[in-house]
């Protein structure tokens, strides 16, 4: 489920300035020059424009919800039937049944709702799963804690793996070997064990000390999970940067003038690993998505019946010969989502550091 | 160097320690856990279950019972499953071990020889639009739930084209050792390889691509190609040979993590007997020794693969101290 | 033609019409033996079947080891091998003949038939028989609850040795006698007798678990065990049939293990197994069917919500009866199972001879409405439980969804199939309503209300009665009715009586008998259902 790291290197932006033949050489900030080319990368942008507005999709389900297909995502409709153009339809329907008068069962599959592709005012657009739920509704509300789990998981991880990555790479010896000591322990110990047991430990009763309040079932558990267990996929390629400048001689004249630890790795060592931070950070959004997607598929992520696209996946397997849609289109959803993010986040990449290479420290 | 890996090897076992302790003090906090009650099995009386648990050391203190889990896991290796103890934790381990190596092996190689096919491809036809589709190619390969691409992979193999001469070959679902029969072993296994390959593919043509890029404005490359040696010629022998090195080492994580279970998913859709699926099926059914025993092989062979990689990097690159 | 020449040509032609219609006759009736031993003998069986836990008789407790090892280890009581309710008939087995049973209840005599061996060829000793309970008890096997009545059992249970006795148990080997003490009489000691808990083993066998490995009296033996993947069954030669007991049709049977529910219907489509037990995939049942044999079993189950009468909202009656009548039971045999499960409002499955069909609650979600309106439970806060295995999963779902259709608020949490019953079964969670089903253990009813619905049998941990119903009438009731040693007609219709009080208290919500399906290829005949062990592998056969 962990998604190996790439490959940076640092080089001169002014170098590449000095190539843009266009331009008179005037000094510009890197920051200015990568957004110049970041400008230009269309694919990029429109990968970045695809992924906002799948997020603002699923922001929205509520109000899809409520006024499209009148119905919320967990509202069962199984025995209720709907107009799909003209023509009369139960929601579930077909299913064995029992004949008294033959005093046997009559062997038949079951029927699902399929698309209805706006033929029936707005409702099951996607058709319905195996127990009568809109299809559409629960794929929105599925992205959103798919997406709030990625997204928010990234944030934490990245601030976590920033600060003991610059503790690492700042103090070196046995304080670094400590913290590379927790980051094996981390990237050895599996997610899957921590989510479950975690997971079960809070079923009861739920967390409810030191002022945190996490209800049994809640979506911080996997977000926690997971923002804890990626914690090394940002913190050893950052530690390795920071290491390297860490030799350079504008730290040691720092060092040398009196500066405080504290300035030197906030001031100095910080705002030449951010432009890897922001690689990573995007990188990592795409990662924790495919991750909550398999810990749900698992069982162990979001807890049905609330929504999340892995959980969907799972549940869709169960008619994958009769209604492969459910199982399908779940997948589809975060394959374009992890995707845009991907090819932003390469784009991205280009534009910082464009010949960026990183020794991989593991 | 010496004490480099010295400190790494110590490094390791602190490590495999710490895991197994924090396995078994989560084990424990988690509620509705009563192992005896597990042991005893259905309906059992109060009796039962008092003597289950004085059988096997349950009414021990915490760190007595640690150590005697872990005596017999790796000295006496006769440790037992909670929820059967027909079944032994050692031998599961190592039945299921070959599973998952067949399944690594075989989608290493596909994933190996396809990615630096790809990347070559990607830097031979630069400034093409091959290069670009491959990569969009290559991020739509990392961008999928690997169960998902193997639940549509079985849907169409064995389900909707299943008929046709494209996928009638495809046996059902399962794992058939190569010592029963090497024919349907390597069938069985051809479409979990493609599947769990794909990500992987994906994934390092990108980084054979950037290396190879990077590598083309070094000195030795431009001194291959002034003394008037093949593009060819200077890719494959010149080039390809430095960026392999950030390609080993991480090929060496990656394989590290997959021999320890990593392929969970892959083999729980493909329903093979791996150790993945061995792990799956353990931490559902909360079976604490089966638990135990995949967690720390998986550990182990994470953090040894970790270690020499590190060691490898170390002799590379002096620059980087080693931790 | 001249006369005689006429009456030799008649002669002739009634010879041959003779000839011919006594070969037609011999060929015919040739022709229907052969169709009456038209079954053909099956050389190996292969069978799958989902999951076993144990082959060791007195460890095993689930249904699928059970089918395997009935037909290996023999009881002295054992059950006839046809279909239907005459399959609830207990028979001798290696008694001779059905005890003799004292006039209090308490004693129990049996003789062993003469001859009896075990699959490798040491004589069955009656000794065997005690050393089996001895053994239950030094295994901690799951089944020793069962035999604690009987004198000295209970004494001996707290500290099993190998040398120790149950004083209640007298053997005589030379006699070949058994006879049972019990402290108080019991109405389903012979059902109990015929588990296979009871099954003799050799005198020598360790109490350490033995799967595949002890040997046994029936017509199979085991031939070798593979944990989690398979097992074999061979030919038992020193086997002794009884009139009860067949020889079996298989030579031989291979049994794979295959837990994934689709993979193993696809070994019966695909031809490379004759038989598979497992639940076929909801939407893959339409094609089973098409390219297989379907054969629906009825086992005595029942699928229910409690409803814990301790725990507002569930602790007023208005409340549990409301829920009785929102849930649409019709709807949910198809959600759940595709339709294969019959709706139920009763405590007990059809199969049971005392069973009365009830319908005290018809479905009117408007009259619901009202009953939760006038419990003035509107909008109580409740806790659905399950546990994390799929069809359980759907089927509270629905649950949790028809409760907030009706008032209440109602979540749903999922547990870990490993701590699901330990957890809504101790007092400490304050369990109010979840999932349940009862697979029976054997047939009497006292294995469902004295189990699962007696006042009296309440725990504070791993209580079975996860309504935590008591009844001062009911369960004065279900205690007398323990003490009947037979289900005579108007025993049953007592039993009838105590189900219809309890489920006019409404402690649980029935919802479902499950039909399970069993899928041979169409090569397979002889298919008999015997109504506790299942597929009768012994008579299966080639068509």
């Amino acid at each position: 489920m962990a998604e190996p790291a790439t490959d940076f290197t640092l080089d001169s932006a002014a170098l590449l300035a000095a190539e843009e033949h266009e331009v008179p050489i005037v000094g510009r900030s890197p920051t200015y020059l990568a957004w110049r080319r970041l400008r230009r990368n269309y694919v990029a942008l429109f990968s970045l424009l695809v992924f906002v507005l799948i997020v603002v999709c699923c922001a929205l389900a509520p109000v899809y919800a409520h006024h499209v297909a009148h119905t919320g995502p967990n509202e069962i409709h199984a025995t209720e039937h709907v107009r799909v153009g003209g023509k009369d339809r139960q929601v579930v329907g077909g299913g064995s049944y029992f004949d008294p008068k033959t005093n046997q069962f009559v062997v038949r599959g079951v029927s699902v709702l399929g698309p209805t592709w706006w033929h029936a005012n707005g409702r099951f657009v996607l058709g319905a799963d195996a127990l009568g739920r809109d299809v559409a509704v629960r794929l929105l509300y599925g992205g959103l804690n798919s997406l709030k789990i990625g997204i928010g998981s990234a944030l934490i991880c990245s601030f976590l793996a920033i600060v003991l990555a610059l503790l690492a790479g700042y103090f070196r010896g046995w304080v670094d070997w400590i913290i590379s000591r927790f980051f094996d322990l981390i990237w050895a110990f599996p997610v899957l064990l921590l989510a479950i047991a975690i997971g079960s430990a809070l079923q009861i009763n739920g967390f409810h000390h030191f002022g945190i309040n996490i209800k049994p079932g809640s979506i911080w558990i996997p977000l926690l999970v997971i923002s804890y267990v990626l914690i090394p996929y940002i913190g050893r390629p950052l530690r390795g940067q920071i290491l390297s400048l860490r030799e350079k001689e504008f730290i040691e004249a720092a060092v040398g003038q009196g500066a405080s630890p504290l300035r030197i790795m906030f001031s100095d060592l910080l705002p030449n690993v951010a432009s890897t931070a922001v690689v990573f950070f995007t990188l990592i959004i795409a990662n924790n998505i495919l991750t909550e997607a398999g810990l749900s598929y698992l069982g162990a992520g979001v807890q049905p019946p609330n929504p999340s696209w892995g959980n969907l996946i799972l549940s869709g397997q169960q008619q994958i010969h009769t209604a492969p849609w459910l199982a399908i289109i779940p997948g589809i959803a975060v394959v374009l989502t992890v995707l845009s993010m991907n090819i932003f986040g390469d784009g991205l990449r280009d534009a910082l550091d464009p010949r960026a290479k990183v020794r991989v420290e593991h | 160097m010496y004490a480099f890996v010295v400190r790494r090897l110590i490094g390791l076992v602190l490590v495999l320690f710490a895991i197994s302790v924090m396995t078994f003090l989560i084990f424990f906090a988690t509620p509705g856990i009563d192992p005896a009650r597990q042991l005893a099995g259905r309906n059992p009386d109060k009796t039962t279950i008092a003597a289950v648990k004085h059988q096997f050391g349950l009414d021990r203190p915490l760190p007595v019972r640690y150590a005697l889990m872990m005596k017999r896991l790796f000295i006496s290796r006769d440790l037992v499953s909670y929820g059967n103890q027909a079944l032994k934790v050692v031998p599961a381990i190592t039945s299921a071990a070959p599973v998952t190596f067949s399944l690594i092996i075989g989608a290493a190689v596909l994933w190996v020889v396809g990615s630096i096919v790809v990347g070559l491809l990607m830097v031979t036809f630069k400034g093409t639009f091959i290069d670009p589709l491959l990569m969009i190619l290559a991020l739509i390969g990392i961008s999928m739930p690997v169960f998902w691409l193997g639940e549509v992979a079985n849907l169409v193999t064995q389900d909707r084209l299943h008929n046709t001469f494209l996928f009638s070959w495809v046996p059902p679902l399962g794992y058939v050792p190569i010592t029963h029969n090497p024919w349907q072993w390597f069938l069985h296994l051809i479409i979990p390889w493609v599947t769990l390959s794909i990500l992987y593919i994906g994934f390092y043509a990108r980084v054979l691509r950037a290396n190879l890029l990077e590598v083309q404005n070094e000195d030795y490359v431009r001194t291959a190609r002034a003394k008037g040696l093949s593009p060819r010629r200077v890719l494959l022998k010149h080039m390809l040979r430095t960026s392999l090195i950030t390609f080993v080492s991480l090929f060496g994580l990656d394989f590290g993590v997959l021999v320890g279970g990593g392929a969970l998913l892959t083999e729980v859709v493909f329903g093979l007997p791996g150790v993945g699926q061995l792990t799956y099926r353990s931490l559902v059914a909360l079976d604490l020794p089966v638990i135990m025993g995949t967690v720390l092989y998986g550990a182990f062979f994470i953090t040894i693969m970790s270690a020499l990689v590190d060691i490898l990097y170390a002799r590379l690159d002096p620059r980087i101290r080693p931790a | 033609m001249t006369g005689k020449r006429r009456w030799t040509w008649l002669l002739g032609v009634l010879a041959m019409a003779a000839g011919f219609s006594m070969l037609v006759a011999a060929y015919g009736a040739a022709g229907t033996k052969h169709k009456t031993a038209a079954t053909k003998p099956i050389g190996t069986l292969r069978a799958v079947i989902d999951t076993i836990d144990y082959l060791d008789p007195q460890q095993a407790y689930t249904g699928q080891s059970w089918w395997a090892m009935w037909n290996v280890y023999e009881t002295l009581l054992t059950y006839k091998h046809v279909d239907g309710p005459a399959g609830y008939k207990l028979v001798p087995g290696l008694a001779q003949s059905l005890p003799t049973v004292s006039r209090n209840g308490k004693v129990y005599k049996f003789k062993l038939r003469k001859g009896l061996k075990y699959s490798n060829g040491k004589p069955v000793k009656a000794t065997d028989f005690k050393w089996a309970i001895k053994r239950g008890f030094l295994a901690q096997g799951q089944g020793v609850g069962f035999y604690t009545d009987i004198a000295g059992a209970e004494a001996y249970s707290k500290h099993p040795t190998p040398g120790g006795n149950i004083p209640g148990i007298i053997v005589n080997n030379k006699k070949r006698t058994i006879a049972i003490k019990l402290v108080s009489p019991r109405g389903d000691f012979l059902t109990i007798l015929a588990l296979l808990f009871a099954a003799p083993v050799p005198g020598n066998t360790g109490p350490e678990i033995q799967n595949g490995s002890i040997p046994g009296t029936g017509p199979y033996a085991f031939s070798n065990y593979d944990p989690n993947r398979s097992f074999t069954m061979v030919r038992n030669k020193y086997f002794k049939p009884n009139r009860f007991i067949p020889r079996g049709t298989p030579n031989r049977v291979e049994v794979s293990l295959i837990g994934d529910a689709d993979a193993a219907t696809q070994k019966v489509t695909s031809g490379q197994a004759d038989y598979s037990n497992g639940a076929i995939p909801p939407d893959r049942i339409a094609d089973a069917k098409s390219k297989g044999h379907l054969v629906l079993r009825d086992t005595a189950n029942t699928y229910y919500f409690w409803m814990n009468i301790r725990e507002a909202p569930f602790n007023k009656l208005k409340v549990r009866q409301a829920v009785n009548m929102a849930i649409d039971r019709k709807a949910m045999q198809t959600l759940v199972w595709g339709g294969l499960g019959k709706s139920t409002q009763n405590v007990l499955p059809p199969t049971y001879p005392s069973y009365k069909k009830l319908s005290l609650y018809p479905r009117n979600v408007t009259k619901a409405k009202q009953l939760i309106n006038q419990a003035g439970a509107n909008g109580a806060t409740v806790k659905v439980w399950t546990r994390n295995v799929s069809d359980a999963v759907t089927a509270a779902t629905y649950y949790t969804n028809v409760l907030n259709s009706i008032g209440l608020n109602a979540s749903l949490t999922i547990l870990p199939r490993a701590t699901y019953y330990t957890t809504i079964g101790n007092v400490n969670t304050h369990a109010q309503t979840g999932w349940a089903r009862w697979l029976e253990d054997y047939p009497h009813p006292l294995d469902w209300f004295d189990v699962l619905l007696n006042g009296e049998r309440i725990t504070d941990q791993d209580n079975n009665n996860f309504a935590w119903y008591t009844n001062k009438k009911t369960n004065k009731e279900i205690d007398q009715l323990k003490k009947q040693p037979l289900l005579t007609p108007a025993v049953n219709a007592k039993w009838a009586t105590v189900e219809k009080q309890i489920m006019q208290q409404a402690p649980w919500a029935p919802w479902s008998n499950r039909v399970f399906p069993e899928f041979f290829t169409k090569q397979i005949g002889c298919i008999h259902i015997q109504r506790l062990y299942g597929i009768d592998l012994a008579r299966l056969c080639r068509k």
